[in-house]
């Protein structure tokens, strides 16, 4: 490389560091603001080849050679556009390669040296080219047009990237790998570039294009789907804004109903919990412990329970009623105590007309003697009168009881 | 336990539809051949047979045979479902244009109310279209602001199996295989009443319409 070569080279890159600001507002905007740059900047970027103006009247724009780099680096999705020259690259190749064998002949070893090294960056610039035009392919792909907004955009979109896939691929079969490997003929070097590094390539591009076109296939359709279904919707939008009284035919009374419209009621209401099935019985106890008591009454009114005037005043005792038969059993005895005389139970039940009946009052006498103490006890004589029982013997038969004092 | 079979026989016979956005577990079972024919033959013991739309997409429960009075509740589903075809078209409209993305609703498409709501607050025409929609006799709100309107549709879209909200503490709502139902209803009536819908809407765009 001579030393004039690269002087230019370096100060074309130190320009474009040191205007990096200004160039990245081209690139973006894509044109460039001439008011907020001095002349002399603006002058010195277009002799470099870095701006140029397309025609005389219009603004200033970044060459294409730098808006190549800059896409190619940063993977810009914007960067449509696919190098496709495939013939010319090749047909340069095998230029290349005829003046390579031709001073390997001659034993021109200086030129043999140049010539190779030139076919070297041709055939890799070849396949980077192709990775890379497959590569832009696959980031629209990818984020399925992302750039654009409406479908029909998409669609396009998609259209342009399938005639550029088919477009490739023509130029692919300008590949002769037989012409190529006749002439690398047994040249060691020559073979390793023209057959393997470019068949390497040209198989692997081949794999992934076929990937892309289906990919691209298979989106067209989803977006004609997308289109099919957005017009479906606005037409009938429309159809019903003209005609607002359309209704369907009722489709359920056609002889073949349509499967669409034969939707069976629902026929299964939720099930309950069994209270007979032990495996329930986590579920009920989950149902009754989320059971709520409410202690609310819904009787509203109760006019007895309302609050009422009470007058306080002594409560007359309550008065024990002494049992009529008790008083006669009482009143019997006292009688035998006054008179001092034996009397029989029955005797004084006639004198004095008593309404019970004979054997309760005959039984209350016996339970009222009794019922005294054994000290009482011991002032009264009682004597009853009666007879064993005719059949069963240990019983007796009490008819009358006379009662005196000892 | 209920087995596999069971769950989805029970699925199918309470009127659900089953798609893989629903109940991807039943649809997987229902998309192999050998499943369906057990479920067919349980089915069919009950005058019902497995039906399915949106090429395989949907499935959901069918009359075998059709008799008077299966006819009749055919009769009065088909007058409710076209009955909703508008507003639920309306609203499928609505959500596509305020996406931004110009992509139709389908199944398994999220939609997130938060940033729709605000889409729709931003854009006059989207909240005029909403009020016109929940004011719908199937949606039938009554609120005027625009956050009750576009919560009531999205709830009573879920209640009708649209859309089904994963994650009830989010406002994030998918779209199920009805919404793919709901497209084959449409292409019926357009391809039976001869509407040539998808003209018609060529047609306004070539003349400039609004749409």
């Amino acid at each position: 490389m001579n030393q004039h070569l690269q002087q230019a080279g370096l100060k074309l890159l130190n320009a474009l560091s040191r205007h990096a600001e200004l160039i990245m507002q081209v690139y973006v905007s894509g044109t460039l603001d001439e008011s907020k740059h001095t002349a002399k900047v603006i002058e010195g970027l277009c002799q470099l080849g870095i701006l140029w103006r397309p025609e005389s009247d219009t603004q200033l724009r970044l060459k294409s050679a730098v808006r190549n780099l800059l896409e190619s680096s940063l993977h810009d999705e914007r960067n449509r556009q696919i190098d496709a020259n495939i013939g010319s690259a090749l047909a340069s190749l095998k230029t290349l390669a005829q003046h390579y064998k031709e001073a390997l002949y001659h034993n021109r070893y200086a030129e043999v040296d140049a010539h190779l090294s030139d076919l070297t960056e041709h055939v890799y610039a070849l396949t980077e080219s192709l990775s890379n035009s497959v590569r832009v392919l696959f980031s629209r792909i990818n984020n399925e047009f992302g750039y654009v907004a409406s479908i029909d955009a998409k669609i396009r979109e998609n259209e342009l990237a399938q005639s550029q896939v088919s477009e490739l691929l023509n130029q692919l079969e300008l590949f002769r790998f037989d012409e190529l490997s006749e002439l690398a003929g047994s040249n060691r070097e020559l073979r390793h570039l023209l057959v393997v590094t470019l068949q390497h390539s040209f198989s692997k591009v081949i794999q992934e294009l076929s990937i892309v076109q289906a990919r691209l296939l298979e989106l067209i359709g989803r977006f004609r789907e997308f289109k099919g279904r957005t017009q479906l919707l606005k037409g009938f939008v429309l159809h019903m804004e003209q005609k607002p009284d359309f209704s369907p035919v009722n489709y359920s009374q056609l002889s073949q109903v349509p499967m669409l419209f034969n939707q069976a009621a629902a026929l299964i209401k939720p099930a309950a919990v069994d209270v007979h099935r032990i495996e329930h019985e986590q579920d009920l106890q989950q149902l009754v412990g989320a059971i709520k008591a409410f202690n609310r009454s819904t009787t509203a009114h109760h006019p007895e329970r309302a609050a009422q005037k009470i007058n306080v005043e002594v409560q007359s005792a309550a008065q024990f009623a002494e049992d009529k038969l008790r008083l006669a059993v009482e009143a019997y005895f006292c009688q035998v105590i006054d008179s001092g005389k034996r009397l029989t139970a029955l005797d004084y039940y006639q004198q004095h007309g008593l309404e019970f009946d004979p054997e309760v009052w005959i039984y209350q006498v016996v339970g009222g003697y009794q019922g005294l103490s054994m000290e009482e006890q011991g002032y009264f004589a009682l004597d009853t009168t009666g007879e064993p029982h005719p059949i069963y013997t240990g019983n007796y038969i009490i008819r009358d009881i006379e009662l005196g004092l000892r | 336990m209920i087995t596999e079979q069971g769950r989805i026989l029970e699925l199918l016979l309470s009127g659900a539809f089953i798609c893989q956005i629903s109940d991807e577990e039943a649809w997987r079972f229902l998309k192999n051949s050998g499943n369906s024919d057990k479920v067919e033959a349980q089915l069919n013991i009950l005058n019902r047979t497995l039906a399915s739309a949106a090429e395989g997409d949907v499935f959901f429960a069918a009359y075998q045979s059709l008799y008077d009075n299966e006819r009749k509740q055919l009769g009065s589903q088909f007058q409710e479902i076209s009955s909703q075809l508008m507003p639920l078209v309306e609203w499928l409209l609505l959500v596509q244009q305020a996406n931004g993305s110009d992509v139709p609703v389908t199944q398994g498409t999220a939609i997130r109310l938060n940033e729709l709501q605000t889409t729709i607050e931003d854009t006059p025409a989207f909240a005029e279209q909403l009020e016109k929609i929940s004011r719908n006799r199937l949606f039938g709100s009554t609120s005027t602001q625009l956050d009750g309107q576009l919560k009531l549709v999205f709830n009573r879209l879920t209640q009708l199996g649209y859309l089904l909200k994963p994650n009830a503490e989010k406002q994030i709502f998918i779209a199920t295989g009805k919404v793919e139902y709901l497209y084959d209803v449409l292409k019926f009536i357009d391809e039976t009443e001869a509407l040539s819908l998808t003209e018609q809407a060529e047609n306004a765009v070539q003349q400039g319409s609004l749409l």
